[in-house]
């Protein structure tokens, strides 16, 4: 009973947020809402990239390559197409999951190490391509203009213009992706994953296709990634082929392990932490990039498991 | 009649060294037989051959009369093969009983909108599912730890729980890489008794064995292997006193 | 005929730097299995302690360079004694994501010492030119493909004649045997990252003077250095030196004559092209479980 009443409680205090922080911080309400965005498309990303690496063990790097070009497909459809919102998030979502198809196949017949680097490859390959295809995707240039979202059409329609208006698009896209992530590591399916994981040859001798399951969460990790990428690119109207560099690797890989790989409640956790960092450290951006750094080392040798697991065995300590 | 489970001329070389070279195997249903042989006489990468983990260089393998050589290893598991490892493998990470509700994964593969729907029919199946599993848990005398992680288990309960997991899918035939090695008398004991049961309940089981009071004890059938060569196959008590058999442990 | 020989060398010379930086790489993995991503940045810091050797203390070339190798030895020893030892037992994923940050950490703190600015060392080598016919190139180029022979053979005798160099050896075809019979785990393991520096001081001592020198440039190195040992089939040396010299060669010729802009994209091309053909790479074999 108290359970269902925190989610409950928890759900609607996240709804009204916007009239909470209003209320609270009245002069820096947009502000705050606008970190919020962030957090929320970053918590979902997060979540995408632990399907794969937390998940399944499969440690690829080229998650920023299918979040570009899911950004860079629902831009330019947007932009230079005029197609509706709706019709270029799909496009993003199947854009990317193609993607994952396609480079998939080859990248899963290498080992570990391998697989790593060919992943990072194509990441690589993906931003320069991004970077020097500028009769498609203006390079340097970016892809300006990229409107503002509307939802259906006419009298019946959503304009998701203003702050508040995205956090709760933002919310939305959090709170799916947070479902199908359970629904797809939980029972069944979530035992194959982590089975996949922890020893592939076993899992072979249970009956279990290790291919079949890599490339099942790589390719939905993807298409998630390249839908959290049109997102991304409707709200920050401008893209431009930074936002496919390494560094958002890093990023992604901070959240996991700060949070907690392989739990949804970690991955949360660590987006949350992740977004409110910068505003703790008041550094330049590259010294913060040399904290992430140095943080990551520190939690992926001393605690890999992660804030959420070390929080939740404090916990469970005091039972006698 | 056709056996269960045939090896035909089964060769795999290795950089240069041939480490089983043109050996035939065959299996009737219910049989109990052991693969024996000095160390390096190739006869877990037999096992890693018939089981798809190796390609193999030559020769043919069939189960139940149809051809499974250079099968993958999941598709040979889901025929009826159940295969166990010499380092005791089992998902460290996942839960006793989970490590046995994998072990069910292909047998009850439904689509996610059955599921969605909670029908009947799956909660029939994921019932009966964990039911099996509690009972082999029984079997094994590990009915007590469903929950525990099987990472932290000891490495003898590890290979009680990669047995019990293999019986599961309820596999035809079972191939046991050295199940009684580095574990207590005790154990050893009581995973005689465990194969005596398969048997009894008319599985047919090849096990890999070192430990000659097990072979001898429980064998119907003895298969020696030396230098990947097959030398010797026969009764428990043959084996013993063949010449070929001693020379190949002992030297001449 | 000149123009496609000038690129080849021009090639040539790379493959020269990817080959010492790689091989840097197949002895760490090759040695103590172990995959270094911050390799690129040994280069890079051995790049900045060159041009500070030679542009700012005005030191002679030839000492400038054994500062920066002998430096990058000194860091790679480091390296190992300190964040190498604390992640060698553990499963790839963390030694990945570890050396990963490393290197993050490491750019960074080098754009805050010595700016995004790109910096140039030009020698007297680098800037005067050998001529024959209407062949133009570099007295640098020709010193680092002379540089490069010489090392490498050096590094054959090493492995193959010293007690450590055997040991190395040893080491990479059964770690547990090697601790089992007495060989020193650790100092093989030092000797090998240290070596590692060494060559990747030496090869940025040689190269720099051709190129710029700028805080990102290891990252680029490294994955390309990756892709040569993959080619080549993983911790096989002798396969990433050859790899190294056609990723380098095709690299040059690609950017001269298909499209400067996508040059560094020709080292994946590549590597995705072999690895479909033959996964275990091309000197590598393949290996059963």
């Amino acid at each position: 009973m108290l359970r269902w009443s925190g989610w409950f409680v928890g759900g609607v205090a996240l709804a009204v947020m916007p009239w909470l922080v209003g209320a609270a911080f009245p002069a820096q309400q947009r502000y705050i809402l606008h970190i919020l965005v962030f957090t929320g498309l970053f918590a979902a990303l997060a979540l995408s990239y632990d399907l794969v690496v937390g998940h399944v063990g499969s440690l690829s790097l080229a998650h920023p390559a299918f979040f570009g070009i899911g950004a860079y497909a629902a831009a330019l459809l947007a932009t230079r197409a005029g197609w509706p919102f709706l019709a270029g998030l799909t496009a993003a979502l199947v854009c990317a999951g193609l993607a994952a198809l396609l480079i998939g196949v080859p990248a899963f017949r290498l080992a570990e190490h391998s697989f790593a680097i060919g992943t990072l490859g194509f990441a690589l390959v993906t931003h320069v391509v991004v970077t020097n295809w500028v009769e498609f995707t203006r390079g340097p240039l970016c892809v300006t203009g990229i409107p503002r979202p509307v939802i259906g059409v006419g009298a019946l329609s959503l304009r998701i213009t203003t702050v508040p208006h995205y956090y709760w698009l933002a919310l939305t896209a959090l709170a799916l992706v947070a479902l199908l992530y359970r629904g797809l590591t939980t029972f069944r399916l979530g035992r194959a994953f982590n089975a996949v994981r922890d020893d592939e040859a076993l899992a072979a001798t249970a009956g279990i296709n290790p291919l079949k399951y890599r490339m099942l969460s790589f390719v939905i990790g993807a298409a998630l990634a390249g839908g959290i990428g049109a997102l991304y690119a409707h709200y920050i109207t401008v893209l431009c082929p930074e936002e496919l560099t390494i560094a958002l690797t890093v990023n992604l890989l901070v959240i996991l392990f700060l949070g907690g790989v392989g739990s949804l409640r970690g991955v949360v956790l660590g987006a949350v932490l992740f977004t409110a960092l910068p505003e703790i450290l008041r550094v330049a951006p590259t010294w913060r990039l040399v904290i992430y750094g140095l943080l990551l080392l520190l939690m992926v040798i001393k605690w890999p498991e992660g804030l959420d697991a070390a929080l939740r065995r404090a916990g469970r300590r005091p039972r006698a | 009649m056709t056996p269960l489970f045939e090896v035909r001329g089964l060769t795999k070389r290795f950089l240069g060294i041939t480490a089983v070279d043109g050996v035939d195997l065959a299996l009737e249903r219910g049989e109990l037989v052991s693969l024996i042989g000095p160390n390096g006489s190739g006869k877990t990468t037999f096992f890693n051959c018939v089981t798809g983990f190796l390609p193999v260089d030559g020769g043919r393998v069939f189960f139940r009369g149809g051809e499974i050589t250079g099968a993958p290893p999941y598709r040979i598991a889901r025929l009826g093969i159940a295969r166990t490892f010499q380092i005791v493998s089992v998902f460290a990470r996942l839960t006793v009983l989970e490590n046995l509700l994998v072990f069910l994964q292909q047998h009850q593969e439904e689509n996610f909108a059955g599921r969605l729907l909670r029908s009947r029919r799956i909660h029939r199946l994921e019932d009966q599912a964990l039911e099996r599993a509690r009972s082999l848990l029984a079997l094994v005398g590990l009915a007590r730890v469903p929950t525990t992680l099987a990472g932290t288990l000891s490495y003898g309960q590890r290979k009680l729980l990669a047995f019990a997991a293999a019986l599961m899918p309820e596999p035809e035939l079972i191939l046991l890489d050295e199940p009684t090695a580095a574990v207590n008398p005790t154990m050893i004991n009581q995973m005689k008794e465990l194969i005596l049961a398969l048997h009894r309940l008319g599985k047919t089981v090849l096990l890999v064995e070192h430990n000659m009071d097990v072979v001898m004890d429980i064998s119907q059938r003895v298969v020696v292997l030396d230098h990947g060569q097959k030398i010797a196959e026969g009764p428990p008590q043959a084996i013993r006193r063949d010449p070929r058999v001693l020379e190949a442990y002992f030297g001449r | 005929m000149e123009d496609l020989l000038e690129q080849t060398i021009h090639g040539l010379t790379l493959g020269s730097m990817y080959a010492m930086v790689a091989t840097g790489l197949a002895l760490m993995f090759g040695v103590v299995r172990l995959v270094n991503f911050a390799h690129g940045e040994f280069f890079m810091l051995g790049a900045y302690t060159f041009w500070f050797a030679f542009q700012e203390l005005d030191l002679p070339y030839p000492v400038a360079g054994l500062v920066a190798a002998a430096a990058m030895a000194a860091f790679g020893g480091v390296y190992q004694r300190t964040i190498i030892r604390a992640i060698l037992e553990r499963s790839w994923h963390v030694q990945l994501i570890a050396t990963l940050a490393t290197s993050i950490v490491l750019t960074n703190l080098a754009v805050i010492v010595f700016g995004t600015q790109a910096k140039e060392v030009p020698t007297r080598l680098s800037a005067t030119v050998f001529q024959a016919g209407g062949l133009r190139i570099a007295w640098q180029r020709l010193l680092v493909l002379g540089a490069s022979v010489v090392i490498f053979a050096a590094l054959h005798w090493f492995v193959k004649r010293t007690k450590i160099g055997k040991a190395m050896r040893a080491m990479s075809q059964n770690r547990e045997a090697c601790a089992v019979v007495g060989v020193d785990v650790q100092r093989v393991a030092l000797v090998t990252f240290a070596l590692g520096g060494l060559l990747a001081g030496g090869a940025a001592a040689l190269v720099t003077p051709l190129f710029n020198i700028f805080p990102d440039m290891g990252a680029l190195l490294t994955l390309k250095a990756f892709a040569a040992v993959i080619v080549g089939g993983f911790g096989y040396v002798h396969g990433a030196i050859a790899a190294s010299f056609i990723i380098g060669v095709s690299e040059s010729l690609a950017a001269g004559y298909i499209s400067y802009a996508y040059k560094d994209a020709i080292a994946f091309v590549i590597m995705i092209a072999v690895l479909l053909w033959r996964p275990q790479g091309l000197f590598g074999r393949r290996i059963g479980i």
